[in-house]
């Protein structure tokens, strides 16, 4: 009964597989392992990798992992394609990953290995110990905050950066000032961040509502899905930065520890890495990386990075 | 399976959100696919092409991205609907396809010569449909709508990346707290297989009460 208008449909339908298919394809290509070749990186933190320090031959150990590493020519790394300022793909150029995160991969890699030849698998916030504890990745860049429960699972070398909670809103609302003005408000937090845990603890009474993405949830707090966004000030400032119907208000209200999350029991790796970390801090390196990533859209100084080991976990 | 057990009350409510969703859900898309296949099996062109439309639609587009389009999209239609009551009526609309497809299939194992003994005893094409096509047709196809929900608690977990806390969105809370994703998605998975057998067991009985035996 239905061949004959079936035929006549299906130019059409075909169209709209084909869109369906390339919108799909489209949303995929952050997904999947990326392998990031040394030509492609970015223009402005080349100066950055050209004087990067690389390790003393005596400091990668025998059969450690860093020699491991050494040995297979790339170091493979936990880091999301799609947090601007902290690892973001470029769409136009996949090759190229960029951001405070990205950045400090790629020298740790020129500390290993002499160049940055990183190999990147995009971690879902969910899976990051898994990768760890089977071996998929060798360390992981993911604004992994330090927690106790985490580094019974985990090791974390760090923290190499702390950030903190904030709160956003739309650019019209006066009433929202801080966090203890979201008491039985609605709050939107991104699913996998901190704030899924800590907004409820500060403000029992706000009803959370999270989405999965940054954009998402941008989208839901200027279309009036909550009255508030909570999520990590630089993220928030960035977003604050290319949208004017929103605002950040008030300072920061935790302290977010982000830690290089290591496979649990490598202290050799972990010793490794943290030495490292004191001597990109010390020589400067560590500054220009913050500068030419989440810098470039908060309005202070360099901050003073965090001490090695400061934090419960680390 | 521990880690869920010491968060056990949330993931017990949002395990209820995930049933509600599916029951809800569950019952809007066999109505709707029932509606369908009638719209797609009856003598007005019209009616028939607009059927062809909707089961094509929502059987080429992938669930998510309608989520995605109901929840942000249409806000800036100056539609704004709370978050679940949205998934549910996406999940109905959608599932209703499939649940259309399969009664569509029922349709076919009613033989021609039942409508035109029908025809000949004087129903009209209403009465036929209601009386003798669809009930038959229903019979056919236990087992297949029995798949098709399955499929539809499987696809509730997506409602989970448009801010709808159910058991995947809990669970995914439970791991950023404890960090033992092994455990903690091999006990969701359990959950999820439970309702799956729970379905598929309860649709064997039914079919078993139904059956036409020929």
């Amino acid at each position: 009964m239905f061949t004959s208008t079936s035929n006549r449909w299906r130019a059409p339908l075909v169209a709209a597989v084909f869109t369906t298919v390339a919108l799909a394809a489209a949303g995929c290509s952050s997904s999947g392992s990326t392998g990031v070749p040394t030509a492609a990186s970015s223009g402005s933190s080349d100066a950055l990798y050209k004087d990067a320090i690389v390790a003393k031959a005596a400091d990668i150990l025998p059969g450690s992992t860093m020699a491991a590493i050494k040995k297979r020519g790339k170091l493979i790394v936990a880091e999301a394609l799609d947090a601007p300022l902290l690892s973001q793909q470029d769409p136009s150029n996949p090759d190229s990953v960029t951001g405070f995160d990205a950045d400090l991969a790629k020298l740790l890699a020129i500390y290993i290995l002499g160049k940055p030849n990183v190999e990147i698998v995009p971690p879902a916030s969910e899976t990051r110990e898994a990768l760890l504890a089977n071996g998929t990745v060798d360390v992981v860049f993911n604004t992994y905050t330090i927690t106790t429960q985490r580094a019974a699972q985990v090791d974390f070398a760090g923290p190499y950066f702390e950030s903190g909670l904030a709160v956003a809103v739309k650019s019209d609302n006066t009433d929202i000032k801080s966090i203890d003005d979201l008491g039985g408000k609605t709050v939107i937090v991104g699913a996998n961040t901190p704030a899924v845990t800590t907004v409820p603890e500060k403000q029992p009474t706000a009803k959370i509502v999270s989405f999965g993405t940054d954009p998402e949830a941008v989208l839901a707090l200027t279309q009036g899905r909550g009255d508030a966004y909570v999520q990590d000030q630089t993220l928030l400032a960035s977003d604050a930065l290319t949208n004017k119907a929103m605002k950040v208000v008030g300072q920061p209200f935790t302290k977010e520890a982000y830690g290089i999350g290591l496979k649990l029991g490598d202290s050799d790796f972990k010793k490794f890495i943290n030495n490292w970390l004191v001597k990109i801090q010390k020589n400067g390196t560590w500054g220009k990386v913050w500068k030419a990533s989440l810098g470039t859209v908060v309005q202070s100084d360099i901050p003073t990075p965090p001490a090695i080991g400061s934090v419960p976990g680390s | 399976m521990n880690v869920l057990i010491d968060h056990l009350g949330d993931v017990l409510g949002a395990l209820g959100t995930t049933l509600v969703m599916f029951l809800i859900a569950g019952v809007g898309s066999i109505v709707i696919g029932v509606l369908v296949t009638v719209a797609r099996v009856s003598p007005i062109p019209l009616l028939r092409w607009v059927a062809f439309a909707y089961v094509q639609f929502f059987i080429n587009v992938p669930l998510l991205a309608l989520l995605v389009l109901a929840v942000f999209a249409l806000p800036d239609a100056g539609i704004i609907a709370p978050l679940e009551p949205t998934a549910i009526v996406v999940l109905a609309v959608y599932e209703a396809a499939y649940v259309a497809e399969a009664v569509r299939s029922g349709v076919n194992t009613v033989a021609v010569g039942q409508l035109e003994a029908a025809r000949a005893l004087g129903f009209n094409q209403l009465q036929s449909l209601r009386l003798i096509v669809v009930p038959q047709a229903l019979r056919a196809v236990v087992q297949p709508i029995g798949n098709v929900m399955i499929a539809l608690v499987m696809n509730t977990a997506l409602a989970a990346a448009v801010g709808v806390v159910e058991l995947t969105s809990e669970v995914n809370k439970v791991n950023l707290i404890e960090a033992q994703p092994i455990a903690i998605f091999a006990g969701a998975g359990v959950i999820y297989m439970a309702i799956a057998l729970v379905i598929g067991l309860a649709a064997g009985w039914v079919e078993r009460r139904v059956a036409i035996v020929r």
